[in-house]
Parts: C-alpha cells; structure tokens; sequence
C-alpha cells in the first residue's frame, strides 16, 4: 500500500524558513542546514529500505492559483490564502507494511522544537475500485 | 570586476531570468519588477562580494524570493481593500499549451513577442522591449527618448497591465499570428534604431546608446531565427546604416550628407559584416523590405564616392521595394535614385506626383529633396525656399541647422 505524508505551514512558516523573524524566532542559516541534512538521512533511510516513492516540498503558498469555472469559463484567484492559513507545504509517499509502519515513518517527519507540530496520513486508492469497498 | 564587466554579463541574462520566473511563477507585471531588483541588487553587491558562480541562477534565486515578497503585500492589500485578483484563462490557453517549452524556442524570444502584443501601441511596445528585453532601467528608457521618468513609468506599467491583463500564455503565438507579431517584433526593433540613428527631436542629431541596443538585441535573436531572411536583413541594414556613424556628423555635431561625408571614416568592419549578411539573406528569399533596404545600404557603402555610386541599381532596387511597400519616404527616395540616375528633372516630375500624397506633403524630408533637387538644376531661388519650408518642418535641431546652411548659401554667393 502506497500513503502520503501531509505536511503543512502557513506563509509565516515559509518566513521563519527564509531567515525572516515573525512571531516565531527565524531559522539561522546553520538550523536550517542542519534541518536539509536530517531531511536529507530521513528520505535517504527510506530509499534504502525500499519504502520511498517519492518526495517534495510546494513553493511558498503566495504562489498558488485557484481555478474556478465561472458559467464554464475557468476563472483564476492569485494568492487564494490567508498568511497565516495552514496549508500543504510538501508530501512524502511511501509504499509500506502496513498503515501502523506508514505512522511511525510519519513520526519522523514532525519537527520535535515546535510544539502542536503534526503531519497528516493517507491511504493512498489504488484505483477507483478501492473506493467500492 | 568594473561596472562595465558587470552590466555586459548583466544584459544578455536579464530577458532569461525574466522567462525563466514568468514560465514558473506567472505574473508578467510583477515578475519585471522583481528581476529589474535582481539586476540592480547585482550590480550593486558583485562589485564588491564578487560574481556568483552561476550569475544566471543566482538571478533567479534572487528575482523569486523578490516575487514572493511583492506578490505578499500586492494580495495583502487586496484583502484589505476586499478586492479578490481574478482573472479569466485567454482562449489562447484552450489551443494546445503554447507556454510548454518547445525545443528551440529561447525564452529572449517568447519575451519579445509578448513585448509586440498587438494590444499595445508602437511607443509602448518599444519602451516594454528595452526594459524586458533589453535590461534598461526605466530611468535610462526615458532619457533615450527625452520624456520625464514619471511619463515613462506610467507608459511602462500601463503596458505590462495590459499584457498580463490579456491572460496570454507564456509562449510563442502560434501559426499565421506568428508571423505577423514577427512582423510587429522587427519595426519595434527597426524603430528603435531609428530614434537612435536619426533622432526625431531632440539638441543632439544621433543618440548612439539606443541604436547600439536595437544592433544588440537584433543580435541576439538573429541566430534564435536563422531561417528568416528579413531578421538577417533587418540586422545588415542596421550594421552597414551604423557604419556611416562616425562621417555623419561634424565636429559641432551638424548634420553632413552622404554625398560630403569623409567615406575613410566610415566603418568598414560594419560594412564587412553586413555585406556578408545580406549577401547570405537574400539568395534564400522570400525578399522582404528590410533586405532590399539593406541592399540599397551596400550599395552606397560600397560605393568610393557619391558619384561612382550605382544609382541605376539602387533605383532599380526602390521600384521593388515600391511594389512590396507602399511607403511615401520609399517613392521619396526613389525619386532621389532617379535624379542620380536619369537627372535631376526627372526626379523633380517624380516628386510633383509625391507632394500630392497627404501622409508625405508636409514631411521635411520632401522639401529638403526638392532644395537638393533644384540646387542641382541651378534654380537657386526655389531651392532657397524649399530649405526653409524643409527647416520649417523639422524638429530636430541639427536638421535645422544643416538646411538654414544650405539655404543660407544659396544667398551668399547670388
């Protein structure tokens, strides 16, 4: 079974990441290599034991577009987020066990400084057929 | 590294980063700005810190952390003012995706061609195209063309409104659109050299800096679009009229014709190159305007004197050019062509004909023919009048200068 590793942060995240102070302290540039390295030996862990499917981070969510069909014509809203809204920040997937092994992977990808920090999982369909059952 | 080191890495990258961070991240208007900060916060950190290893993603690192900071404030102040920034996908976006990268298309390129959209006026697509394209700042853009910097900001934003207004895809229009925005792409390049070589107004006859930078972007695309003879010819034709730069002027910077002018000073590295490059176009056809134009250039460039020129050639070479573009200053020049070759009263009837054409009638450069025209036929007093009524017209200082002088020589020796 394949799962996706949710993992989400407001824009003010993607500042505390670029250096830039908010009310959380600002990541120094050591933190955040640091931080690569342990993503880095995390992910490489994964691909050793044959679990990785794939792995990415999103662009800051400034950048998103929402598209909406307005009478069928698509209609496009820049920037559709409010700063401080948590939205998806970047996904692991996993091909495991079982949905337990998937958690405790899970586990691993949530930053033990910041308090009340999580990451979601999900069963990832095989296949419209999944969705019978 | 200098300043000058700086800017010439600098000015080829800028359209790349551009399309590099509007093929990514969209927002044509905002992603100018942001790249326009890339570039100054280079040229005003390597001099010091030094040249990245990779200047070109540095560029781009830097114009889209910039981006993600002015789009932040531009949509925190449309949440305030509770105005949502929607747009509507062109229809364009419906056909098969033009802004994938195909092979072979330089994003200097998609650059240009957004930079002609139809939707914009020539001044607007010439001022987009020296920043987007070109890398000039706004302040150096409206220096080139002698409007206050406020007149040419406004000119600039308005245009990039436009175009990102019009919803349409980074890429390259498609089919017959294709070549008639090609079309637009070669007179903006075309003009700019032109209010470079032959200022429209203005104290100083020739304002170098902007016909170097058509020569430079012509440059640039002329290997992007090999296959097209009027890009090699619109580039010969800049090459062997630049030429002519260093004769053109007197030590007080007054206009001298061609037929005086020193032809030892004229470039002949220029010419060289654009001889051989329109020797090359115009075998592969289909011949456009700008090769013939270029044509008629050699020939003159060629030529050891005024007199030993092949007028019966360059005539030949306008009559074609008649036929393919019906342009009063083409017929205008023709019939100097025709003087030069038949006689000056033949080139007078010619001119008779063209003063009845409205767009023409009242352009200086007519009455400034007819006084050269009629100074050949010996009739000193008409000749007289048309300098003046050419002074009349022009607005260029130099000008004015060069046909009071004839004019005024006419008188001294009667």
């Amino acid at each position: 079974m394949k799962y996706m590793i949710l993992l989400y942060g407001s824009q003010q995240d993607y500042d505390v990441l670029g250096g830039t102070p908010t009310d959380k302290p600002a990541m120094s540039a050591e933190d955040i290599a640091a931080m690569h390295a342990l993503m880095e030996s995390f992910h490489q862990g994964l691909v050793d034991s044959g679990e990785f499917v794939d792995a990415r981070g999103l662009t800051p969510p400034v950048h998103a577009r929402r598209v909406q069909l307005r009478n069928g014509a698509p209609v496009v809203t820049d920037g559709p987020y409010p700063e401080t809204l948590e939205v998806l920040a970047g996904y692991t997937i996993v091909e495991c066990a079982s949905f337990d092994r998937a958690t405790e992977i899970a586990s691993g990808l949530v930053n033990p400084d910041a308090d009340g920090e999580y990451v979601d999982v999900r069963p990832i369909l095989d296949g419209f057929e999944d969705l019978a059952v | 590294m200098d300043t000058t080191d700086i800017e010439d890495v600098l000015r080829p990258l800028a359209p790349q980063v551009l399309g590099a961070v509007i093929r990514r991240f969209g927002h044509f208007d905002t992603a100018e700005d942001a790249v326009q900060e890339a570039l100054l916060a280079a040229a005003t950190q390597w001099p010091t810190a030094g040249r990245p290893d990779n200047p070109r993603g540095w560029l781009i690192t830097v114009a889209s952390r910039r981006l993600t900071d002015l789009l932040r404030s531009e949509q925190a102040r449309h949440r305030r003012e509770d105005t949502v920034a929607q747009w509507t996908l062109a229809d364009e976006r419906h056909s098969p995706a033009t802004d994938l990268r195909t092979s072979g298309t330089d994003d200097t390129l998609v650059l240009l061609f957004m930079c002609c959209h139809p939707s914009l006026s020539s001044a607007a697509q010439i001022a987009l195209t020296l920043r987007a394209v070109g890398g000039l700042t706004t302040a150096e853009i409206a220096r080139a063309f002698l409007v206050p910097e406020s007149t040419m900001t406004r000119r600039i934003t308005r245009a990039k409104k436009l175009i990102k207004d019009s919803g349409i895809p980074f890429g390259m229009p498609a089919g017959p659109d294709r070549a008639a925005r090609l079309d637009a792409v070669l007179h903006v390049l075309y003009l700019i050299f032109n209010e470079g070589y032959a200022s429209t107004s203005g104290p100083t006859l020739q304002r170098t800096e902007l016909a170097a930078e058509a020569i430079r972007l012509t440059r640039m695309i002329h290997p992007l679009l090999p296959d097209d003879a009027e890009v090699t010819g619109l580039l010969a034709l800049m090459l062997l009229t630049d030429a002519r730069r260093p004769a053109r002027t007197g030590p007080d910077g007054e206009l001298v014709p061609m037929a005086e002018q020193d032809r030892s000073r004229w470039s002949a590295e220029s010419i060289t190159e654009g001889v051989a490059l329109i020797t090359d176009a115009l075998p592969r056809g289909p011949t456009g305007p700008y090769q013939l134009q270029a044509a008629i250039a050699a020939i003159h460039d060629e030529a050891p004197s005024a007199d030993a020129t092949d007028w019966p050639q360059i005539e030949a070479l306008y009559e074609f050019l008649m036929r393919i573009s019906d342009n009063p200053v083409v017929a205008l020049n023709h019939s100097v062509a025709v003087a030069m070759s038949r006689g000056a009263e033949t080139g007078l009837e010619l001119l008779e004909d063209l003063a009845a054409d409205a767009r023409i009638a009242d352009d200086h450069r007519l009455h400034a023919v007819r006084g050269h025209l009629l100074e050949m036929t010996g009739d000193r007093a008409r000749a007289r009048d048309s300098y003046l009524a050419a002074a009349r017209r022009s607005t260029s200082l130099p000008q004015q200068r060069y046909l009071h002088m004839r004019a005024a020589r006419l008188v001294d020796d009667t």
